[in-house]
């Protein structure tokens, strides 16, 4: 056999060799087996990306109710977030009612809570709110301000967001008018069986930030 | 998609590459078992590169986090452990598939007249893969990393005049820690890797310059059909791809094997004291290095004198380098030369021997034939000026020989 | 003197026979979920008082080796209440732990991958009663260990020649089968990775067969016109 045929048979493509559809099968079969067998790889390293035992083990806080006596909170970073509890007095229960007809949302009708906290409280025990401190509008941290008329003459006591100057009441519930959105999120908590401390588990999923 | 193709051609030379370098670069139809090699090493590079980046994800250089970083990766992070054990595996096999790749080298004589440049490459590709190793095998900070780190910037502290000052800064600190790990991972993750990929467009480059030898060594382009093309050459593509993907499909069993049933290799890929964390008080019971570097450690251990140790360390890295001019015989594959097929054979089984002795514990009754096998390395060398002149050789066919 | 050499002769054979390391001898149980779960439960109960597996957490249990969330509360979890998310570390404080102890007893997670689970075996097994030691207790393997035989209870208390000077609640073979469960478990925690590397590496190693097969084929088909 000459050469230069066996040569044309290899490159050139009008002349098909005598197994093309052999050929053309077990490539595509190789083809096919290759890319699923990278897919079933590429999924696990992709994966190894998630976030890792530890840092889900930290996901959830503790915060010991105890020593924050009425009136004043405690803020704790909790998934990178500052998280405040606040001690309520029944004074400070009395002003959410009082300010309810100058809220954007006063009955909470946005999920920014769970469900069990669809309150005027926005909380499980009327005293303790356990709140995400963090501003609708723009993720600042607004600042606790309980005391009668300290960013007003008329103001009865909540949160200052010192950005954009949002307001809300001591609920977290905003002010209309203000640039913020939404109420602040309600994360998902439980208080401890001897109610000496708040366990902080998830954020709501339904809840945004900002 | 042919219009697409067109496109890109006008902008970019897609086909002229393609072309270029698999449909109409021609190889050796003849090419056996040893040839799987280039390609695989090309895969193990490419495994490394994207399980690496995933561990850096994780993985925190200092002397207290470290170790438990890695163990983090083991324990903590999803799939932690098979990204893990894939880097472990693939840096083990890395050096599988390239001492074999050397090894086609020196037995087909592939570094001769005109492939002296791709060989120097070749080596200088092996060099740094070395270094790559040693900076990867420092990172996890268990105890033999620590103790590996001491001792390879031990021997860099005794090179004359300028040692003390390059250990310096290899260590950033008096010795190993924090400021060792961060550049280590400079150097592992980022220095080293690109000069790898650099050095392997290059070898690649020079390999499409001057074409593939083959196991008999002799010049396929020396016979031209009328085309213009050789003779004794089939296209790259399909031929030789279709071929690699069944070397590929054996070398991912092994890989599979090694990563599902014995990652650890029984202490060979992943050290058993490197599970313990380092320790600047306690030197492990027993050092050894990875195996990869075993035989240079037998070398150096065999040598009574530091200075002198470490300069025959050097001399034997150095070696392969010079062996396009110590080969003086015209005829390239050791098919025709019995006497080199000889040589290369003892030179390998010597490797092995240094590579074994290596990794036992230094015991005083393993110096003497440590000994013997140092002076065989070297032999092969300073011999092959000599008997390459002298040997006998079988008569070289004109062309391929038919299989 | 006749007596006092007799006495001296004892002694040296007592200091060889103490001096002699016996061979490692390997667990005489499989590597398997139930072993491995019954050996948690051993350590749990014997040994996680003092020995942290720290890279083990709780909840790593129930997904491993098949431990319902109750479980590893009721059997596992030391101190109670500790969080199933976290690591399996005791209460003893690593301070109070050397007062106590001479050295902190050492966090056991890699133990089985540092020594090899026939060590941790032999180990387990050679301890004797040994008077001037002030734990009471010395160690055949690892001489002057700063442990005490706390399986004791169950395995018994031997004297330096070896022989069995007080029975503990199980027979030696009983015996044995516990402290290679606890064994098994330390090796599964040194690596947990095993278990699922033994569930899909038949998985993965019939794929890459089958694609060699396949790619090889695919080779032979275009090779044909090469002669």
């Amino acid at each position: 056999m000459d050469r230069l045929s066996s040569r044309d048979a290899m490159t050139a493509q009008p002349l098909l060799p005598a197994n093309a559809g052999r050929r053309r099968f077990l490539t595509l079969a190789t083809a096919l087996l290759g890319a699923v067998g990278t897919a079933y790889v590429i999924v696990p390293l992709v994966e190894s990306l998630e976030p890792d035992a530890s840092v889900k083990a930290a996901a959830a806080t503790t915060v010991a109710l105890s020593p924050i006596e009425p009136g004043m909170q405690v803020t704790v970073p909790w998934q990178s977030k500052p998280l405040i509890v606040v001690h309520r007095t029944p004074e400070m229960l009395a002003t959410l009612q009082a300010v309810e007809t100058l809220l954007r949302d006063p009955n909470c009708e946005v999920p920014q809570q769970p469900p069990e906290c669809k309150n005027r409280f926005r909380s499980l025990k009327p005293q303790w709110l356990v709140m995400v401190r963090v501003c609708t509008h723009l993720c600042c941290t607004p600042l606790y301000e309980p005391r009668k008329g300290s960013v007003g003459p008329r103001w009865l006591g909540g949160f200052h967001c010192p950005c954009h100057g949002s307001l809300y009441d001591l609920s977290g519930r905003v002010f209309k008018g203000v640039p913020a959105p939404r109420n602040m999120a309600i994360p998902l908590y439980h208080f401890s069986e001897d109610e000496k401390q708040v366990a902080v588990t998830a954020m709501y999923p339904e809840s945004k930030l900002c | 998609m042919g219009r697409l193709t067109a496109w890109v051609d006008r902008r970019f030379p897609f086909s002229v590459l393609v072309r270029t370098s698999m449909t109409e670069y021609y190889a050796p139809k003849n090419f056996n078992f040893w040839y799987f090699f280039g390609s695989l090493a090309l895969l193990v590079f490419a495994t490394q590169i994207i399980s690496g980046i995933l561990l850096l994800a994780h993985y925190q250089p200092s002397a207290k986090a470290a170790f438990n970083s890695v163990q983090s990766i083991m324990y903590d992070v999803k799939w932690g452990w098979l990204v893990r054990y894939i880097h472990t595996t693939g840096a083990s096999l890395f050096f599988v598939v390239i001492y074999l790749h050397m090894l086609r080298g020196y037995l087909y004589g592939s570094f001769k007249r005109p492939r002296e440049l791709l060989w120097l490459i070749g080596v200088a590709l092996y060099v740094c893969l070395m270094g790559e190793a040693y900076f990867g095998y420092v990172l996890p900070f268990g105890n033999m990393s620590y103790w590996g780190g001491q001792v390879i910037t031990s021997i860099i502290a005794a090179i004359p005049y300028v040692g003390g000052w390059l250990a310096s800064v290899l260590r950033g600190s008096f010795g190993v820690g924090t400021p060792t790990l961060t550049r280590f991972v400079a150097f592992h993750a980022v220095l080293l890797p690109a000069l790898l990929a650099v050095l392997i467009l290059t070898h690649l480059l020079a390999l499409h310059e001057v074409g593939s030898n083959n196991p008999d060594g002799v010049e396929i382009r020396e016979h031209l059909d009328a085309r213009g093309q050789p003779v004794d050459g089939i296209p790259f593509h399909p031929y030789y791809t279709v071929k690699d993907m069944f070397g590929v499909g054996v070398f991912l069993v092994v890989f599979c094997a090694i990563v599902f049933y014995a990652p650890t290799f029984h202490g060979l890929f992943i050290e058993t004291y490197n599970f313990s964390p380092a320790n600047p008080l306690k030197t492990p019971p027993e050092i050894t290095p990875a195996w990869y570097l075993a035989p240079y450690y037998a070398m150096l251990r065999a040598v009574p004198n530091k200075a002198v140790g470490i300069g025959i360390l050097f001399a034997a890295i150095i070696a392969p380098f010079l062996l396009p001019w110590l080969d003086h015989n015209p005829v390239k594959s050791s098919r025709y030369r019995p006497v080199y097929r000889w040589m290369v054979i003892v030179f390998v089984l010597t490797l092995v021997a240094l590579g074994w002795i290596g990794m036992q514990p230094a015991i005083p009754a393993l110096l003497p034939p440590a000994r013997i096998l140092l002076a065989l390395y070297f032999l092969f060398f300073l011999s092959l000026p000599i008997v390459s002149r002298l040997e006998p050789t079988r008569p070289v066919p004109e062309r391929i020989s038919a299989s | 003197m006749i007596a006092r050499l007799a006495a001296l002769l004892l002694a040296v054979i007592a200091v060889h026979a103490a001096a002699q390391t016996p061979p490692l001898v390997a667990p005489p149980v499989a590597f398997n979920r139930a072993t491995i779960r019954r050996g948690a439960q051993w350590f749990a109960q014997y040994c996680l008082s003092c020995h942290s597996v720290k890279w083990i957490r709780y909840d790593r249990l129930t997904r491993d080796l098949g431990f319902s969330k109750d479980a590893v509360r009721q059997q596992l979890m030391f101190p109670s209440g500790a969080h199933l998310a976290r690591g399996m570390v005791p209460t003893l404080s690593a301070k109070d732990a050397t007062a106590w102890f001479g050295v902190a007893p050492p966090d056991l997670t890699l133990e089985a991958r540092l020594r090899g689970g026939a060590w941790i075996y032999t180990y387990l097994r050679s301890f004797y009663f040994d008077p001037t030691r002030p734990s009471g207790w010395n160690n055949r393997l690892f001489p002057n260990a700063a442990m005490p035989n706390v399986l004791a209870p169950i395995s018994g208390v031997e004297n330096a020649k070896g022989r069995l000077i007080q029975r503990g609640r199980l027979t030696p073979k009983q015996a044995d089968q516990v402290i290679g469960a606890i064994t098994v478990w330390l090796e599964y925690t040194s690596d947990p990775s095993k278990l699922e590397r033994e569930r899909l590496g038949p998985y993965a190693l019939g794929f890459v067969v089958l694609f060699a097969v396949v790619a090889y084929l695919m080779k032979r088909a275009y090779w044909r016109d090469v002669s």
